[in-house]
């Protein structure tokens, strides 16, 4: 529910702030470089289908124009 | 809801400050008293632990903002372009605008698409919301809001209603109707109430759950058929400019940015906030989850855009140059994250390779500043929507 700031209790209020940041640093972390190569083998995975890295044909991007047919 | 207790109102002199107030029963070693109820606050608070002070309290934040520090730099044993280095370089891309959505009358604040990946919703400071159907730029519905400066608008998961809101300090819910006898705003649905303007809305996984970010400094998670209040988000400490929800696999989080330069991560069921970063140097103005909800991208008045990892607990990339002076309005992530899409106050648009921290390619067209940028749902374009009045989808 709505975490009320007492009124006039700065005490209060820094208390808070201790708990918050006690918690936050208790937190379980990983190394970057394990979290970075995570980060990496998600996007090469992710990147066949990812149209603005593959692209797709004008014909079935709704966005692009098709090209022209000329009647012969 | 809160439990409720009943006060019994007495009036009188306070037991400890001697004014005339309301006065409510405390116990100090067994005797009963009657202070008013600022003693009474500050007795609760006082008299659980005599050896604290604020000042010692403050001590020991700063001690633990040093320790955090610490944890997290122990970890920092590579930065991200370094692990990308073996990783190809894209190539040339070709984007251009290949459609204009001309019709507001004045600067677009905010857009989002439908989940048909084809309609978008967007507002603007002249109060109205426009329903459009991208692909032929047809407008179809237009709503007027009561107030200017419609700076949040959210499409539903159904494609059935919309949300949006602004300087009225409320998120309202509008249903769309392809009826054309009735009147759209008649069936308007006033759902979120904050005490400043709405900066961002978004539904949740379904049409029945609205979180908002306010300039109150609060995000808060509504019910939308009672507009009743489900949980609230404190800790902000200045304007809340924009929010994002995890994607629905990995959990019910979401991060919200503000005026005070930090990023924060909520426990959306606790309402705790569960991690928090403050590198930027200035205002946030919009924050995306990268696609596997593991990092998420900020985009800040101090013209960078960064990258926080979330298992690592910390800033892995900053996407600047000296060249950019102009803060990033807006930002979102191509489908495999591999690219990230940034609006800026220069009236650009820059594209930055995520993994080597570089920038791709520098769109113009806009003739203001960019100030929403959202990428299509099945990542086939975006789209941008400028101060100029006008929305350009990207392909």
């Amino acid at each position: 529910m709505s975490g009320k700031v007492a009124v006039g209790s700065d005490i209060g209020q820094a208390r808070r702030a201790v708990e918050q940041l006690r918690m936050e640093a208790g937190i379980d972390r990983m190394k970057v470089s394990k979290a970075a190569s995570d980060l990496l083998q998600f996007c090469l995975e992710q990147a066949k289908s990812d149209p603005f890295l593959v692209g797709i044909p004008a014909a079935t991007n709704p966005f692009k124009e098709k090209k022209p047919c000329a009647i012969l | 809801m809160c439990d409720q207790t009943f006060l019994v109102n007495v009036f009188g002199s306070c037991d400890k400050c001697f004014k005339q107030r309301a006065l409510r029963p405390v116990f100090k070693k067994s005797q009963q008293l009657s202070y008013c109820s600022a003693c009474a606050e500050i007795m609760a608070t006082d008299g659980l632990h005599e050896n604290e002070t604020l000042a010692s309290l403050k001590s020991e934040a700063e001690n633990l903002k040093g320790k955090l520090e610490e944890e997290r730099a122990k970890l920092h044993d590579v930065e991200l372009h370094q692990v990308a280095e073996r990783v190809e370089a894209l190539g040339q891309f070709v984007m251009k605008t290949r459609r204009t959505l001309k019709g507001h009358g004045n600067k677009v604040l905010c857009m989002d698409w439908c989940k048909d990946k084809r309609r978008m919703v967007s507002s603007s400071q002249d109060g109205k919301v426009i329903v459009w159907d991208s692909f032929t730029t047809n407008k179809e519905h237009a709503v007027t809001m009561p107030c200017t400066w419609v700076m949040a608008c959210a499409y539903a998961p159904s494609g059935c209603a919309i949300a949006c809101g602004g300087l009225d300090n409320k998120c309202s819910v509008y249903p769309l109707t392809f009826d054309k006898n009735e009147n759209m705003a008649a069936k308007k649905k006033s759902v979120a109430m904050h005490t400043n303007y709405l900066s961002a809305c978004s539904f949740t996984n379904s049409d029945m759950q609205i979180l908002t970010a306010s300039g109150d400094g609060t995000c808060a998670l509504w019910d939308v058929e009672s507009g009743q209040l489900l949980q609230s988000f404190h800790g902000h400490g200045a304007d809340v400019l924009c929010l994002d929800l995890a994607p629905s696999e990995t959990g019910n989080t979401f991060v919200s940015g503000g005026c005070d330069k930090k990023a924060m991560v909520w426990d959306m069921r606790s309402g705790q906030c569960v991690q928090a970063f403050e590198t930027h140097e200035s205002d946030i103005n919009s924050v995306r989850y990268y696609p596997s909800g593991d990092a998420f991208a900020s985009g800040s008045d101090d013209a960078t855009c960064r990258l926080y990892d979330l298992r690592a607990d910390r800033e892995v990339a900053i996407y600047s140059k000296e060249s950019i002076i102009f803060g990033a309005s807006s930002v979102d992530f191509s489908l495999s994250g591999r690219l990230l899409f940034a609006g800026y106050n220069d009236y650009t648009i820059n594209v930055w390779d995520v993994l080597k921290g570089s920038r791709v390619s520098i769109l113009f067209g806009h003739e203001n500043r960019v100030s929403t940028l959202r990428v299509s749902p099945d990542g086939t374009a975006f789209c941008s929507g400028s101060w100029d009045h006008t929305l350009r989808v990207w392909a």
